[in-house]
């Protein structure tokens, strides 16, 4: 029984929730100091706001979808401001906000020093607009605003200290990364537009089945802003932005804004077996070569990065299988750790005076006690220790991997990248906090307050919202209940191996000799992908631009095909004529007689 | 030369003229074309040097050669036929030969090759003589025969002696060769559209002499050799180069000019009988016979010649031009509002 009298507080608050973000940007120019709000508290109460909300819906069970203004209204083709609060984005938001209120507190920490903080806050803000602008979004059109918001959002954030260089280069490659996607998306959108003559999701979900085209467009659009294998160079580049950026775009919001498109647009991929498949593939291919990767990095983002490539890939690979609420879950889950782990890695290796490498860090636990007990409770989190968040998303992802009748090279994959994740996790854990000190002797090491608050909220979150919300979980489609014991313990197996493994090879390597074999360089080096993709393909293509542009366009239109070929042609038969005109009668009467004859030959 | 010698030769070439135009029959005509090219060889030969000698022998050649074919043309004819009448015959063999033998005696291409030769041996008032007055008796006979000439032999000749006018002209020097090239274009027009329309080739013929006057007015007047003796004319006498500037264009057929008229109205006559090929060829053909001309308007007063001139330049310009001079120029650049008046005569 739909209880018509719950329609406006969901919708009213949820509008608010967002509308409340938008005062600090607008406050400061507006009002004086008085009225003015920090942005931290503009999340705060957003969040409450949200929780609200989604209490409501998990009591009711009950979505919305408003549509408010007609942008565009032509004659079969509306496109309008449309929002659908269902059960994605009533959960999604509240988990954003709140990690978002946590890496708030923790950047007011980070960036204190930092001349242009409150433009720090403005931007974080403007993003968190554009990211629930995003999941709110009824329409494709909607969507693709908040999609391109997120893009720029990142742009500026990642070149946020704008002199550096690789700042700037990395930012750029985001960007570059960001567009190959989304002309997929823009493909979607002029496909649809033209079939279908409607961007609301809706009337999109009621023609069934799909092409292929446009579902496969939607795939590229989606790897490439969640990194998957082809298109994830640029997560690690982004690693130049400050941490509070990490932490809040690449791990937990902008990154799933991929998996976010294909879960929403689910039902249009339900039927199609080339798009799901080729999820399955790349998101098997993209777990494992980032897990991989990350096995032998020695920068601390660059390990965080990777896993969340790693994470994003099985995100992927869920949605292969056709069940996009466990891939909703584990994306929410998955934020709460993964935003910990960086806040942690920004704590840690700001107060050693910005040291990144893990080589050069060690004796944190008893300098920094709830920094370090928080990056342990994510690491673990991260690598699906039973009944620790991650577990509950993780296992049942594996477990229905490991009882479908889908691709075994896939499954393969995973569990390897499993048992990676669970082996780089160790080693994160043991490097970083463990061993002698490894860093410069005189460090100014403190835990603030509002800090050691903000990681212990995430903590919180990090084992108790695992079983919360896998009880209230959507379930849409069944997942399989019953299988046998050694299925059941494969990922938990597969978690422990990586885990030994990892701790005798620590054990054994306490020198932290460099490594010589040809498989760590391939691993270190990022699999050589930037190397092998980056310099000839570009230089090519742009040689083979300039060639075109000077030669076919500008020599040869403009100079040889008229002006020069007229001159030459006509220069060569004046000369022909001249020669035969050499003063010698005896040519002039050989003409003579030649003629005569062939015309009366030819005349008669 | 001796003045009574001149003047016998001028009545001679006149009369000969004259007689073949008004004959009937085919021995008048021949003997008439005859007393023309004698007439002409010592006009030629006036400066006894070795070129104006070797000029004189090859107009001979080619024109003597040329009367003989006529002749003989005629005489298949009389064999075949049974009459020596200039009548409507019917085309065949000795028709083609006529046409070949006209050919030769116009300067039209493939028979072309006398002509610039010529015009370098002789001085420029015969070569005027030459270019206009010699066109008369050959193209009245031809244009009497319109009707039983082969048509595509008449359209292929005068093409191809546009296209070699023009070509042949691009790669001279010497104005007087110039002048000879152009003369084969602009038969070439005159022998295109004659099957078709005579009464135009006769239209475009007298024009052509208008012009073709004009311009060798204008080079006897200031005594033009090469196309570097350009560079200095326009200190001596800067109006007759503007003036042969503008002659130039006309006879390139730019259009408020004179020679605009006859060639409008060719290819206006060719498009009505469907033939826009030809008149497209015609067209582009000319363009290559307006690039020398140009050429020459170029040298004349666009650029800064790399020599420095030796002669002050004149406050006051005296020329002695010839006394025709003003009123042919006048009917070469300004006759083109006349054109309805001219299409009701023709």
């Amino acid at each position: 029984m739909i209880e018509t009298q719950w329609i406006t507080p969901i919708n009213t608050m949820m509008l608010a929730s967002i509308s409340i973000l938008l005062y600090p940007l607008m406050a400061d120019t507006l009002f004086k100091t008085s009225m003015k709000m920090q942005a931290r508290t503009a999340v705060k109460y957003a969040f409450f706001s949200t929780l609200a909300t989604l209490i409501m819906f998990i009591n009711l069970g009950m979505e919305i979808n408003t549509t408010h203004i007609n942008l565009i209204s032509s004659t079969n083709f509306n496109v309008g401001l449309s929002f659908k609060f269902d059960y994605f984005t009533l959960m999604f938001c509240p988990t954003a906000l709140f990690v978002t209120w946590s890496i708030m507190d923790f950047a007011k920490w980070y960036m204190a020093h930092d001349q242009e903080v409150n433009k720090f806050f403005k931007y974080l803000l403007i993003f968190l607009l554009a990211m629930l602008t995003l999941v709110s979004s009824n329409n494709l059109f909607q969507l693709f605003i908040g999609w391109e918001g997120v893009g720029i959002m990142s742009f500026l954030l990642i070149g946020w200290w704008r002199t550096r260089g690789e700042a700037n280069t990395a930012s750029m490659q985001a960007i570059i990364y960001n567009r190959l996607g989304d002309i997929g998306f823009i493909l979607t959108l002029a496909w649809t537009g033209t079939n279908v003559a409607s961007w609301e999701l809706d009337q999109l979900f009621m023609l069934k089945p799909f092409d292929t085209l446009p579902l496969l467009a939607l795939v590229l659009a989606a790897a490439a802003k969640s990194a998957q294998f082809g298109m994830h160079p640029w997560l690690l580049g982004a690693m130049e932005g400050p941490t509070p950026v990490s932490a809040l775009l690449h791990s937990s919001t902008m990154v799933v804004a991929g998996i976010f498109l294909l879960i929403r647009l689910h039902p249009m991929m339900e039927d199609n077996e080339l798009t799901r498949t080729t999820c399955l593939l790349l998101g098997a291919i993209s777990t494992f070569m980032t897990a991989m990767c990350a096995l032998t990095q020695n920068d601390i983002k660059k390990i965080i990065a990777l896993s969340t490539a790693s994470q994003l890939g099985l995100m992927m690979t869920t949605i292969g299988l056709n069940q996009p609420n466990l891939a909703f879950l584990h994306m929410c889950l998955h934020a709460f750790f993964k935003s910990k782990l960086f806040i942690c890695s920004g704590i840690i290796s700001h107060n050693l005076s910005n040291e990144q490498d893990i080589r050069k860090m060690g004796g944190i636990h008893k300098t920094m006690p709830i920094t370090s007990s928080c990056f342990t409770i994510g690491n673990l989190a991260l690598a699906g220790i039973p009944f620790m968040t991650g577990f509950y998303s993780k296992d049942a992802i594996i477990e229905t991997m490991n009882s479908s009748t889908l691709n075994l090279g896939a499954l393969l994959l995973t569990m390897a990248a499993t048992v990676m994740t669970a082996a780089y996790t160790t080693r994160l854990i043991f490097l970083v906090q463990t061993g002698p000190p490894r860093h410069y002797p005189m460090q100014k090491i403190t835990e603030d307050k509002t800090l050691s608050n903000a990681i212990l909220r995430l903590s919180l979150g990090s084992i108790a919202i695992g079983p919360i919300s896998a009880m209230t979980l959507d379930q849409t489609q069944t997942l399989p209940t019953t299988v046998t014991t050694l299925i059941k313990l494969s990922a938990l197996g597969a978690t422990m191996m990586g885990i030994f493994v990892s701790l005798i090879f620590i054990h054994k390597n306490k020198q932290n000799r460099p490594q010589k074999n040809n498989l760590s360089t391939f691993s270190n080096m990022l699999t050589f992908y930037s190397s092998l993709t980056h310099r000839s393909p570009t230089t090519h293509l742009l040689k083979k631009a300039q060639k075109v542009s000077t030669t076919l366009n500008d020599a040869t239109w403009y100079e040889y095909s008229v002006p020069k070929f007229f001159s030459k042609t006509q220069l060569k038969m004046s000369k022909a004529l001249s020669f035969l005109a050499q003063g010698k009668v005896k040519t002039y009467l050989a003409v003579f007689t030649m003629s005569l004859m062939t015309l009366i030959i030819l005349t008669t | 030369m001796h003045p009574s010698i001149t003047s016998l030769l001028l009545i001679a070439l006149s009369t000969s003229t004259i007689i073949t135009m008004s004959s009937y029959h085919w021995m008048f005509a021949w003997a008439g074309l005859e007393i023309n090219m004698l007439s002409m060889l010592p006009l030629i030969s006036k400066e006894h040097h070795p070129r104006a000698v070797e000029a004189t022998m090859k107009y001979f050649m080619t024109q003597a050669a040329a009367s003989a074919m006529l002749i003989f043309a005629s005489t298949i004819n009389a064999w075949q036929t049974a009459q020596w009448d200039i009548s409507l015959l019917t085309p065949s063999t000795p028709m083609m030969m006529l046409t070949l033998a006209i050919t030769m005696k116009l300067g039209l291409a493939p028979f072309h090759f006398w002509l610039p030769e010529v015009s370098l041996g002789t001085t420029n008032s015969v070569m005027l003589i030459i270019t206009t007055w010699q066109k008369l008796a050959p193209l009245a006979i031809i244009i009497l025969l319109h009707n039983s000439l082969n048509h595509h032999l008449l359209t292929s000749l005068g093409l191809l002696s546009m296209v070699v006018g023009g070509w042949g002209g691009m790669n001279q020097l010497q104005i007087r060769k110039i002048m000879a090239y152009s003369s084969i274009a602009h038969m070439g027009w005159v022998v295109m559209i004659l099957p078709k329309a005579p009464d135009l080739s006769l239209l475009y013929l007298m024009l052509y002499i208008m012009l073709n006057l004009t311009m060798f007015l204008i080079i006897i007047s200031t005594a033009l050799t090469k196309l570097t003796s350009l560079f200095s004319t326009q200190n001596k006498s800067f109006p007759m180069m503007i003036l042969m500037a503008l002659t130039l264009l006309s006879m390139g057929g730019l259009p408020p000019m004179t020679g605009f008229l006859p060639k409008w109205l060719i290819l206006q006559e060719l498009i009505y009988q469907h033939q826009t090929q030809m008149a497209t060829l015609a067209s582009l053909s000319t363009l290559l016979s307006l690039f020398f001309y140009l050429r020459l308007v170029f040298n004349a007063f666009l650029t800064t010649p790399p020599n420095t001139s030796n002669v002050t330049k004149n406050w006051r310009n005296q020329t002695n031009h010839h006394i025709l001079l003003p009123q042919m120029m006048i009917l070469s650049l300004m006759l083109l509002i006349i054109t309805p008046l001219v299409i009701s005569l023709f």
